[in-house]
């Protein structure tokens, strides 16, 4: 190995360059944004304004902060639903007023104040909901009417009764807490705005009216169709607002004791601003409380600055709109060009030297030596099947295999020409095996482990497993359950064969050449399920060995096959069986004579072998060249091995041409007669397997009645 | 300057001499499949270098030389050499020019589908003569392809990105003029009735006009696979045969200079991920991913290393229609055609075959 490959190995063991394209593919990197530019926002303004980074700078703006945050989490919640509420401005001052003038001039007990301003608030709410929501009016021309009505109404009070509503006559020590004594350092506004976004992000985040919400924003349609009451949906956030925006209103009117004509103008201009710098997006659907506060902090953090800075008049307004048009500018590249980055840097490979392959040249003694003996295999279900990729047979002799529709088919009669749906799964029923009471337990890609009995009751084994504790990505649901085997008590052994990608996309994992994929325990004793072999190049077929305490596994991209005992004195420890193949190797199955069959779903070719020397190239080509040019394993050829309990190959079944039977991904010894399943064919292949014995099936072999 | 400033970025965007597009079978390329459909005029291994004498067709088969009628009839071997045979050219008086891959280029005469010696000696000085063309003054136009490598070795002088050919005119008295020089891979030759010639230069996808005073210009530019043969055409123009296509991976590795070189060090020329004349026989090539069979079927649209293209060029020599056998076909890799009386004599050196596309009165695919 040059120096140069030496410098490959370690620079691809050391950097996790996966890592990216898993925190992109997170939905909380969309909060990336907000956080760089209030740290643009803190770097700028506080080198341009001394003291404005410190605790007294920062601390004087808190009272109003706590305001702020109400009214930007009234607008983000409309929003979110895909509204929005010009009217808050107006709903704070018609809420500042009412504390004022009930508490002020008529005396009333604040703790029956309050929540009058509060409901006024949400009444205001209501109607714009009714109009939004039950007529569907125009969310922006409603709101602003009822900006303007509430607002020449305040206006109108504000006339008559300024000075009586501003002039303190009575004393309550709950309004004296609120206006002037602060919890841990901060003012009552903000601690209960704090609470507030606390509350607004559980129920966004866990919530089923949350979810709602994001639901009817995101797509209107969509909620509709999926049962979701979505006119009272909007209702809802509209009252919400109002009732947000009111208690900003009633901080207010603890805070400055005024009431003015001016209070509240401008007042959703700048929640709007917060909201969208904060990435919740106008469109709907996307946003979060979290985003909310940070919007909120921007934005107050510049106004405050821009008014430090006295601009001239107009000058505040100005510069946030300027900052509101790039937020929505920002927002709309942002969500267009999120998935091309993605695209681009998702897939990262890595340095892999596999050792070199053996000889497959036709005539020489290799084990691997090609030969034609499947060039005429019988084929069952011609056109009739797509996409078995693992057939089995059940004691009566009857075929079954999964499809790409999500079925599992059934294959009877004589000659198994006989074909009806046995049961529908759902997602890609892959590997399969019977366990001792007949039932049928398989490995659904996108899905998890399935059983189904046999009067064809279908239930779920496990989809989920142990969070890993240092992966980007969410492992702990299942994406990829691969192929599977059963251990003489019962547990479940079965691969995931990556954690990465898809069903669809699982041959990019073998550009990447990394150990995305691991073995998994099903303990059905207790349900629980574990993780036991992480980090393996695409694991894929699994058969129990003969002892009782191992199974037989392979690493598809790795191109080996391995033995892990799970029990006995051993129990714990890997071995290597065969640490090179020819090919990519599949599922796994006992063969009569005691072996064991492997299938190599393709061959390996000398270029892609030493491409994956070079991580390098092969990410600049996934970034330059179109997915259908890449570079894949050589998967239009297959062929079948045998394989004894030390790992030397007794027997090996070649399709020169590819013709018949182009890709072998299994395949099931059953009373002498070899059955073959391909992942991406349309058939099912049956080789006569000269001298084999004609009356062993798998099921005695695993009742230990046989080899 | 801001040409010069962006040509420095290009390497960065993937953009001008870096960029891997490849252009698109469209308009008289749109695919079909007449080549791969193509009544076949008879089964030869590796036929090259086909040529006509008459009702007589004479096409190469590695080292040896075959005759055999065009309406039916089985090739019968007329003649063998000591290095395969890589291009040939008949005069009008029956002086039969025949390149080798040893570097050699030789002469016989033709005679009713008999070959003879010919009076004429051997030209020694070449290397790689990749194609022949006789003028109508007697003189002889010959392709080098390349200095570094022999005709068999086209595949590493490719990946190698190569072009040191040149075009050379042999006079009747056997004095050699070089016409051009620093061209990669001159792979076909048509001599023009006023003394120039139209030259197929492989690697750069194009085809040039070199005029008798060695002056060059491009005649067409941008083809979408790396052209090899030209025939004369009845109805004006010329018949192009595009042995192998060009892809985005191939341009691309072309541009990654230690995986190509890696590449050329350690594997097999026919494992190699480049151009080829046959279509895939072996597991051990390469295959690209729109090129897996799905449902046991191969896309005829999917990226394939090689391919069967005709182009019939009007007097302008544009593009004006073509005859194809897609990544599905197997008569790929034409490098010689010659037109007979109505009907089109191609020989797919990777699909073992020569076949007879037929033509309409106006000298197009009928």
């Amino acid at each position: 190995m040059n120096p140069r490959e030496h410098y490959r190995k370690w620079r691809y063991r050391l950097v996790p360059d996966h890592v990216l394209g898993e925190i992109l593919a997170k939905d909380w990197i969309d909060t990336a944004i907000p956080v760089v530019i209030l740290a643009l926002t803190l770097t700028v303004l506080g080198a341009l304004i001394p003291g404005l980074v410190s605790v007294r700078g920062l601390s004087g703006l808190s009272a109003q902060f706590g305001e702020l945050l109400l009214v930007t989490l009234a607008m983000t919640i409309v929003v979110l639903a895909g509204g929005i509420d010009l009217s808050i401005g107006s709903v704070f001052a018609l809420a500042n007023f009412t504390t004022l003038a009930l508490f002020n001039m008529l005396g009333w007990p604040i703790l029956l104040v309050i929540p009058i301003a509060l409901a006024l608030g949400g009444l205001v709410g209501l109607v714009n909901g009714v109009l939004v929501g039950f007529l569907r009016l125009r969310a922006f021309l409603t709101t602003l009417v009822t900006l303007i009505i509430v607002r020449s109404f305040v206006d109108m009070l504000v006339l008559a009764y300024a000075v009586k509503v501003a002039r303190p006559k009575f004393r309550s020590a709950i309004w004296d807490f609120i206006s002037f004594k602060s919890v841990l350092g901060l003012p009552m506004a903000l601690v209960v705005a704090l609470v507030v976004a606390a509350i607004a992000h559980l129920t966004l985040s866990r919530l089923r009216l949350g979810w709602h919400i994001r639901a009817v924003g995101g797509s209107r349609r969509s909620a509709y169709n999926s049962g979701i009451n979505v006119r009272a949906t909007i209702a809802t956030t509209y009252v919400i607002s109002g009732v947000l925006s009111a208690a900003a209103g009633v901080f207010y009117a603890a805070r400055l004791n005024a009431a003015g004509s001016d209070t509240g103008v401008g007042l959703e201009v700048l929640a709007l601003t917060a909201a969208v710098v904060g990435g919740t997006s106008l469109g709907g659907g996307r946003g979060s409380a979290f985003k909310a506060v940070l919007g909120a902090v921007i934005v107050l953090i510049v106004s405050n600055s821009l008014i430090r800075l006295s601009l001239p008049t107009g000058g505040t307004s100005f510069v946030l709109g300027l900052v509101l048009l790039a937020a929505v500018a920002i927002d709309v590249k942002w969500l267009k060009n999120r998935g091309k980055l993605l695209s681009r840097v998702y897939v990262s490979p890595t340095y892999l030297a596999l050792p070199p392959a053996p000889s497959t040249q036709e005539g020489s003694a290799s084990p691997y030596a090609l030969n034609n003996k499947l060039g005429q295999v019988e084929v069952i279900g011609l056109d009739r099947i797509e996409g078995p990729e693992d057939p089995i047979l059940d004691s009566a002799g009857r075929l079954y295999s999964g499809t790409r529709h999500g079925d599992i088919v059934r294959f009877s009669g004589p000659d198994l020409s006989e074909m009806e749906v046995f049961v529908h799964v759902g997602g890609h029923p892959l590997g399969m095996a019977f366990d001792r009471d007949e039932n049928l337990i398989s490995c659904v890609a996108g899905m998890g482990v399935y059983k189904i009995t046999p009067d064809r009751k279908v239930t779920k084994l496990t989809d989920q497993t142990n969070r890993s504790w240092f992966t980007v990505i969410d492992d702990s649901r299942m994406r990829l359950a691969d192929d599977l085997d059963i251990a003489p008590d019962g547990r479940i052994y079965f691969s995931e064969a990556t954690i990465r990608f898809d069903l669809s996309e699982w041959m990019i994992d073998a550009l990447e050449g990394r150990g995305n994929g691991r073995i998994i325990c099903y303990d059905p004793r207790n349900g629980s399920t574990r993780t036991i072999i992480p980090n393996l190049k695409f694991p894929n077929g699994i058969c129990m060995a003969r002892d009782g305490e191992s199974f037989f596994y392979c690493e598809t991209f790795g191109c080996n096959v391995s033995r892990y005992w799970f029990a006995g004195s051993k129990a714990g420890k890997r071995e290597l069986v065969i640490a090179s193949l020819p090919g990519y190797p599949d599922n796994i199955n006992r063969a009569s004579d005691g072996g064991y069959w492997l299938a190599l779903v393709g061959l390996r070719t000398p270029f892609f072998d030493m491409a994956l020397r070079d991580p390098a190239a092969r990410k600049r080509m996934v970034e330059r060249v179109a997915p259908d040019e890449w570079l894949f394993p050589n998967m239009n050829y297959g062929c079948v091995i045998k394989f004894d309990e030390i790992g030397r190959i007794t027997d090996c079944l070649w399709d020169r041409h590819g013709l018949n039977h182009p890709m072998i991904t299994s395949m099931r010894e059953h009373k002498g007669w070899l059955y073959l399943g391909g992942v991406s064919n349309n058939r099912i292949g049956r080789y006569r397997i000269p001298g084999a014995d004609p009356e062993w099936t798998a099921h005695a072999s695993y009742r230990g009645e046989t080899l | 300057m801001i040409g010069a400033l962006s040509r420095l970025l290009d390497p960065l965007r993937g953009a001008g001499r870096h960029a891997i597009t490849v252009p698109p079978m469209d308009g008289a390329l749109q695919p079909n499949e007449r080549l791969e459909e193509a009544p076949l005029v008879c089964s030869l291994a590796s036929p090259d270098a086909l040529t006509l004498s008459g009702p007589t067709a004479l096409a190469a088969s590695n080292s040896k030389l075959f005759a055999f009628e065009l309406d039916a009839g089985a090739p019968r071997e007329v003649g063998a050499f000591a290095a395969d045979i890589v291009c040939a050219a008949l005069s009008q008086k029956g002086e039969l020019a025949v390149g080798l891959s040893d570097g050699r280029v030789t002469f016989r005469r033709v005679d009713a589908g008999a070959i003879a010696p010919s009076p004429l000696s051997d030209l020694a000085q070449f290397s790689c003569p990749t194609a022949l063309a006789w003028a109508d003054d007697g003189a002889l136009f010959v392709c080098e392809g390349s200095q570094t490598n022999p005709a068999s070795e086209w595949k590493r002088d490719l990946t190698e990105r190569g072009s040191s050919g040149s075009v050379w005119r042999v006079n009747p008295g056997g004095e050699a003029q070089r016409l051009a020089g620093d061209l990669a891979y001159p792979n076909g030759v048509l001599a023009l009735p006023d003394g120039s010639a139209i030259v197929s230069e492989s690697w750069r996808s194009r085809l040039i006009r070199i005029s008798a005073d060695g002056a060059t210009d491009v005649v067409v530019d941008d083809l979408p696979g790396y052209p090899a043969g030209l025939a004369r055409r009845s109805a004006g123009g010329a018949w192009l045969a595009l042995f192998a296509p060009r892809s985005q991976l191939f341009e691309f590795i072309l541009r990654e200079r230690s995986l190509r070189e890696q590449m050329m060090r350690e594997i097999d020329p026919d494992c190699w991920m480049a151009p080829a004349l046959r279509p895939a026989r072996s597991f051990l090539e390469p295959l690209q991913g729109g090129a897996l069979k799905q449902l046991g079927v191969m896309k005829p649209w999917a990226p394939s290393r090689s391919y069967g293209l005709v182009l019939a060029l009007d007097a302008q020599m544009r593009p004006e229609a073509s005859a194809h056998s897609r990544a599905n076909g197997l008569r790929h890799g034409v490098r010689s055609l010659v037109e007979s009386d109505g009907r089109l004599i191609v020989a797919s050196k990777g699909g073992d075959a020569v076949v007879s596309l037929a033509l309409d009165a106006r000298g197009g695919f009928a």
